[in-house]
């Protein structure tokens, strides 16, 4: 039902009925009155007693310094957005080519706008790491090339996204860059293995035991925690946003009898 | 004694921090310029007791 629901086109009521379920005007109203939602508050407070964690009950590495703790705010940021979001996207548009289901697309298309934001921590706050440790602020390696690579993929996806007005065409060519774009993946988690590369390879994500020591490897862990709960409350907000913009769009509301 | 490189690491903090929070705004904001578009109820605004009513 959804398929041939989704297929009909903007500005079909029942179609965006169909497709995103029922809501009430009221409800709608009480949705959109707190976009972000309580999870996303939880998620700032987690996030805050994570930094007061960093700052005060985290040791200095020695030869790096403060610029070391940039590490609690970058690898969070990289792992969400590769292996959460950006994975998530790919995995939710194969979905859609097989299923044909509006969610899905809606879904990927949620999870590559936050990924970005989480991309572009990572490639902000890493040319500020790098400075300090390696001399230099980017170094054209493979590992962070294709990072950018990546990121260029996924706002070319989010442009693609505007420029398609048929919904069912839209979904599927961006699906189709969506799982190219999580071909990189793989790739940029084995570049440190393939090529030589100043940036150092996982010492938490790989065969043997995490080479950190205890303090700081339980500092990461709720460091990821804090900002894998944030990226699941702004999914959340983005994904209701999306639906309640196809229910408006869909003229669900226009008569005002609902 | 570890460098004194602390600079880098609050530039950095406050990046990631106005990064967060410029796109957790624009989901709030857009989210609240979507309410806007939707029509009120046909009875919104209306005074007086409810039709019926004694």
């Amino acid at each position: 039902m959804g398929a041939d629901s989704f297929l009909t086109g903007r500005g079909d009521a029942d179609a965006a009925r169909a497709d995103t379920g029922v809501i009430s005007r009221q409800a709608a109203l009480s949705q959109l009155a707190h976009p972000l939602g309580a999870l996303f508050w939880l998620a700032v407070a987690a996030i805050v007693a994570t930094l007061v964690r960093i700052a005060f009950f985290t040791p200095t590495e020695a030869s790096q310094g403060l610029a070391q703790k940039i590490f609690y705010v970058h690898v969070p940021a990289a792992v969400t957005a590769l292996y959460l979001a950006f994975a998530l996207m790919a995995v939710t548009s194969v979905l859609y080519l097989w299923l044909r289901d509006p969610k899905l697309d809606r879904v990927a298309a949620s999870a590559a706008e936050v990924g970005l934001a989480f991309a572009t921590v990572v490639l902000v706050t890493g040319p500020i790491w790098a400075k300090p440790v390696w001399g230099t602020w980017w170094s054209g390696d493979a590992r962070l090339t294709s990072t950018l690579f990546l990121w260029l993929i996924i706002l070319a996806y989010l442009i693609l996204r505007q420029a398609v007005e048929d919904r069912a065409q839209r979904a599927r060519y961006s699906a189709v860059l969506a799982i190219l774009a999580g071909l990189l993946i793989p790739f940029i988690h084995l570049s440190v293995y393939l090529f030589r590369t100043l940036h150092p390879q996982p010492i938490v994500l790989k065969p043997s035991a995490p080479s950190l020591p205890p303090e700081m490897l339980t500092t990461l862990l709720i460091s990821f925690a804090s900002f894998a709960l944030l990226f699941v409350a702004l999914l959340r907000a983005r994904y209701r946003l999306a639906a309640m913009t196809d229910l408006v769009d869909g003229g669900v509301y226009a008569n005002g009898a609902n | 004694m570890p460098p004194d490189n602390g600079g880098y690491a609050y530039a950095a903090y406050a990046a990631a921090i106005t990064i967060y929070a410029v796109y957790s705004a624009s989901v709030w904001w857009r989210g609240r310029a979507l309410a806007k578009r939707i029509p009120a109820a046909p009875d919104a605004g209306r005074s007086g007791p409810p039709s019926g009513a004694a």
